[in-house]
């Protein structure tokens, strides 16, 4: 069986549920429905702040269920990390949008109909992250001796950059299905939890406390889901809280889906940011210094507030050396919608300013941004912030290099001195995995149960668009040495599968494809000269599951933010040219490279489509996504006036893969979705700043172009590089 | 959305007719808005007529024009031979038109007749002026893309339909048929600003009236230049666009007033969308081109003329940047001069 040998990994097999979503034929939430099944709508919060003095129910309650925070049988809590967010409010209003009650109705038309008055008592909301009582996580991170760092410098450049909201986006809104009853093991009494998800057992475990339930007696299944980008990460918890209460409640199947305009007001969004550096620097270009200070908006509560910000200071920095740092984070609380988990999970907003600040140092000394870079890139052996000693795996010149002679980067910018087009680029890392000693503590498992052809993959991470199945069949297939096609996987159901941890923090490839990697090379020593049929025969079933096991040598101290934040770093540099319209300041990517280093590319094709989608969504994040709030409330919160780039609104893309292979990752593999989104934005107002605009936050709307740059035509002030402070 | 009754007319009488009701009826052509508008509750009316089978085609006038059925597919405009050679600009606003899939389902009536994109009228939870409220939310509220013309309220939604615009600028007339026979109106004069007593709509029909033709007038001899601005390149609707039509002196080889060769300006129609509740016809703008050379220093001074009389909001001062800008570019573009 000579096909037997041809190895699976970095081929670009068919997708597992490709043909199923190409015909139609994958069921998503909204397709499933169970005899008797009810609907239900949230009614939330009309105010920022306060306190709900009197609900009232007008008309006609035949029909209707009502449940509220009194149905709670277990802890009103969505459980994730803090235990601050209820499930359904009961006195206290943070945010507008907060769910106090659900009803519950057969009719889908007479539930919209229903009248809810909520009376409140309100109080003054605060909307600035800066002036909050209330700081959800503050981090420290120290290296060296500052004021050594900036005595020793010629220059000192300051800097304020701001990020704002992003929304996830993904096409399948959020919806799930509870069902009385979980089918395992006969448990009578429990409920079973279908839902559009990427983290099933953060799903388990926040019903298992919110309705004081073991865990045996709650299952939940992830249907095929529509996207995600972190938007699915924590709000599912909360979703699959109030479908479930309200079917136990009334004993029936309970549908909660959320229309385009409820999942923008109320799910998670993108943490805005505001990041300060102040960073000494020699005439020759090398950092001396650099100290940070940065606040993230965390919203009402807490959610992933802390790690998300955890994630943000460790990448803050950017990928250079420097032996003295200091870096100054909090994550605070306003009265909006919480924020939460989106992919890059605090490094886009970060490495923005870091990038762009790097720009403006390379102006400030008369350097090319090119040269400053090159000087202070991370190299192998090199420590990071958090002092982490990196390994040969570490490509940040590499990359850049690559990038810039690519797109003859030096020569275009010469070029295109003086029009009104600009280039610029963006050099950044992202570490794969749970941050820390989070891989240790989530202790991942994965299982593999050999089938008469090959094997099973029973894992909770999810399929959500971007490949996971395939990519975790590739892996198994080779291990193991089958083909592709006789690996098949199973669905994220946590009644049949092991808790190998949530879908995110570029993890499933790296984290769980390793175990699995495992599991199949223990498969096949026990395999041995025998075919999985023969096996099965002789000796009847067989399932592998194995644990994460951390690589030799790793360590975190979370006290002091010092050690091995990640296992291993994926790296990449980004080059745009814009294209600015001096009448109207629209701006105009139109020429795009990015070179990703990621270890190994399990699927080509997969891994470029990630870095393509990535990219395009860290586009419209630089010029063309405005979540605006008003009193607290989203006012764009619909596809007619949040607009994300179309294909014609991206220019072609140039994808260039590095292969700088992890040793613990499977073939070498790092992670590869988050990354990509983390380049865009600082390389398009870099560009920006080389076509004469002086941007320092996003999004660059033509707007904000046309202040800046009358801003820039009465204000600019010559700059010498001298050592003074420069207040610009 | 709401349950409704679909009536299935076969001609344009019955369709009329259809229309009255106690209830709510609506027409649907392609249905590009007014399902999105159902889905969101904006609209939930008790009957739904279908106009798909009105007449869809294009055909020659006797005067030289031509008339326009409004079934017509948005995409069969854009690419109708006669439309593109006689009256280019509007086949440019056409192709411009939300996506390709919005094209090929959406009608020439629809884009007429569509609804304001205002996001607080787009919002179920804002009753405003034009869902029978007593408040204009943009007033005190986000009015980036609201109007910076004919600001006077007591709404301050824009036109939204990209059609209209070049068929004011080439004095298109629109056949409508109600209960009472049919009549016909100038498209400028179909489009109407709000007022307190005629504010919960943006034209002239009545609640039986449909709007069945569009009928363009022989172009004679003209330049044409249309130009857009937008944020995002497909499925949006623009910020701010212009359509030109220039009535040029003499004929092409013969000597115009001033000695040039055809090159002076008789007459201007200068119309504006995305700016203004109805297409907004620039008086200013159409002075300052006539009788003056085209080139780009008169299609600049047209743009400044166009927005002296702009108002705006409190968040759309930048529009009028950008109005001057579709304005100068249109111009331009009836010039053959490349404009960025």
């Amino acid at each position: 069986m000579s096909s037997r040998a041809r190895k699976a990994v970095g081929r670009n097999v068919l997708r597992k549920e490709g043909h199923d979503k190409v015909t139609g034929a994958a069921r998503y939430i909204d397709d499933l429905t169970f005899p008797g099944l009810l609907h239900a709508r949230t009614i939330r919060s009309t105010i920022p702040a306060g306190e709900i003095v009197k609900v009232r129910f007008k008309g006609d309650r035949a029909g209707f269920t009502l449940v509220d925070h009194h149905d709670i049988p277990g802890r009103n809590i969505v459980a994730l990390i803090d235990e601050d967010q209820p499930c359904l409010a009961e006195r206290k209003i943070r945010h507008v949008a907060e769910p106090i009650l659900l009803l519950v109705h057969e009719d889908r038309e007479k539930l919209r109909a229903a009248d809810v008055q909520i009376e409140y008592r309100p109080s003054t909301p605060n909307y600035d992250p800066e002036r909050s009582a209330i700081t959800f996580k503050k981090i420290a991170i120290d290296k060296g001796d500052l004021d050594a760092g900036f005595a020793a410098a010629d220059v000192i450049v300051e800097g304020e950059y701001r990020t704002g909201l992003q929304e996830q986006l993904y096409i399948e809104t959020n919806g799930v299905i509870a069902v009385p009853g979980s089918s395992v093991a006969g448990a009578a009494g429990g409920i079973t939890v279908y839902g559009s998800m990427q983290c099933p057992y953060y799903v388990h475990r926040a019903l298992v406390i919110l309705l004081g339930l073991p865990a045996g007696k709650v299952r939940v299944i992830q249907t095929e889901t529509g996207g995600g980008f972190g938007g699915k990460e924590e709000y599912p918890s909360m979703m699959a809280g109030h479908a479930a209460l309200a079917a136990l409640k009334t004993g029936r199947p309970v549908k909660l889906v959320y229309d385009r305009v409820e999942d923008m007001l109320a799910t998670t969004k993108r943490h805005p940011s505001i990041v300060r550096h102040r960073t000494g620097v020699t005439r020759d270009g090398r950092l001396t210094a650099i100290d940070i200070d940065a606040v993230l908006d965390g919203g009402a509560y807490a959610t992933l507030s802390a790690v998300v910000l955890s994630r943000g200071m460790i990448h803050a920095a950017g990928p250079y050396r420097c032996d003295h740092i200091r870096i100054r984070g909090r994550a605070t609380m306003t009265n909006t919608p919480p924020n939460g988990a989106f992919r890059g999970f605090g490094a886009p907003q970060t490495q923005f300013a870091a990038e762009v600040h790097m720009d403006r140092i390379a102006e400030r000394l008369g350097l090319d941004p090119v040269r400053v870079r090159e000087i202070n890139a991370l190299r192998p052996g090199d420590t990071t912030a958090t002092g982490q000693r990196l390994g040969k795996d570490s490509s940040a010149l590499q990359v850049l290099r690559e990038a810039v002679t690519r797109t003859g980067f030096r020569k275009r910018r010469r070029a295109l001195a003086g029009t009104n087009r600009g280039i610029g680029l963006s050099l950044f890392f992202h570490g794969s995995g749970f941050t820390g000693a989070g891989e240790v503590k989530l202790a991942a498992k994965a299982s593999l149960a050999l089938t008469h052809k090959g094997a099973r993959i029973h894992v909770a991470s999810t399929e959500i668009g971007q490949g996971t199945r395939t990519m975790l069949a590739q892996i198994v297939a080779d291990a193991l040495g089958v083909r592709y096609d006789d690996v098949d996987v199973n669905a994220a159901d946590t009644g049949e599968v092991p808790d190998s941890g949530p879908t995110v923090a570029s993890r499933t490839c790296m984290i769980v494809g390793r175990i699995l990697e495992r599991c199949a090379e223990e498969m096949r020593a026990r395999l041995g000269r025998l075919t999985p049929r023969q096996y099965l025969r002789a000796f009847g079933p067989l399932v592998i599951t194995k644990q994460y096991e951390r690589p030799a040598g790793m360590v975190w101290d979370d006290t002091v933010y010092k050690g091995d934040a990640y296992g291993s770093y994926g790296w990449g540099c980004d080059v745009v040219e814009v294209e600015v319209d001096r009448d109207t300041y629209e701006v105009r990517p139109t020429a795009f490279t990015t070179v990703h280093e990621i270890g190994k590319a399990i699927h080509p094709m997969l891994a470029v489509g990630q870095i393509e989608g990535g990219s395009a969504q860290g586009l419209g994040y630089a010029i063309l996504e405005d979540v605006v709030m008003r009193d607290g409330r989203m006012a764009n919160a619909t596809l007619t006036n949040y607009i994300i780039p179309t294909s014609l609104d991206t220019p072609p893309m140039q994808v260039v893969l590095l292969e700088n292979p992890y040793p613990h990752g499977p073939s070498g593999a790092k992670g590869v979705g988050e990354m990509p989104i983390d380049g865009p934005a600082p390389a398009v107002i870099n560009a920006l700043r080389h076509a004469g605009f002086d941007l320092r936050e996003i999004p660059a709307t033509p707007e904000r172009v046309m202040l800046t740059s009358s801003v820039e035509s009465t204000q600019r002030t010559p700059r010498t590089p001298r050592k003074s402070q420069a207040w610009v | 959305m709401k349950a409704f009754a679909y009536v299935n007319p076969t001609s344009e009488k019955e369709a009329v007719a259809a229309l009255k009701t106690d209830g709510i009826a609506m027409v649907i052509g392609g249905g590009q808005d007014l399902l999105s508008r159902m889905k969101d509750y904006i609209d939930s009316p008790d009957r739904v007529v279908n106009v798909k089978g009105l007449d869809a085609t294009v055909t020659a006038t006797s005067d030289g024009g031509v008339k326009i059925g409004s079934a017509v597919k948005i995409v069969d405009l854009a690419e109708h031979a006669a439309v593109m050679s006689l009256y280019p600009s509007v086949a440019a606003a056409a192709i411009e038109v939300g996506t390709p899939q919005i094209r090929n389902q959406g009608t020439v009536g629809g884009n007429i007749n569509q609804r304001p994109r205002c996001w607080y009228f787009r919002n179920e939870e804002f009753v405003c002026y034009k869902k029978g409220g007593s408040r204009c939310f943009a007033v005190n509220g986000e009015n980036q893309y609201h109007a910076i013309f004919g600001n006077d309220g007591p709404s301050h939604i824009v036109h939204p339909s990209s059609l209209a615009v070049p068929f004011v600028a080439y004095g298109a007339k629109f056949r409508v048929l109600g209960p009472n026979g049919e009549r016909e109106i100038a498209a400028a004069d179909y489009f109407t600003m709000p007022t307190l007593a005629n504010v919960l709509k943006e034209n002239v029909l009545d609640d039986e009236d449909i709007l069945t033709h569009v009928i363009l007038p022989a172009p004679g001899n003209v330049k044409h230049g249309h130009y857009e601005v937008r944020y995002k390149q497909s499925h949006d609707w623009p910020l701010a666009f212009t359509t030109v039509v220039l009535v040029m002196n003499g004929v092409n080889g013969t000597s115009g007033a001033n000695g040039t060769s055809g090159s002076t300006i008789r007459s201007a129609r200068v119309v504006l969308g995305a700016v203004a509740p109805v297409p907004w016809r620039s008086r200013p703008a159409e002075d300052a081109l006539a009788g003056k050379a085209l080139n780009e220093a008169t299609a600049a001074l047209a743009g400044e003329a166009a927005i002296s009389e702009a108002k705006p909001m409190s968040g759309n001062a930048y529009k009028i940047q950008i109005a001057k800008t579709a304005v100068k570019r249109a111009v331009m573009r009836a010039a053959g001069i490349k404009t960025v």
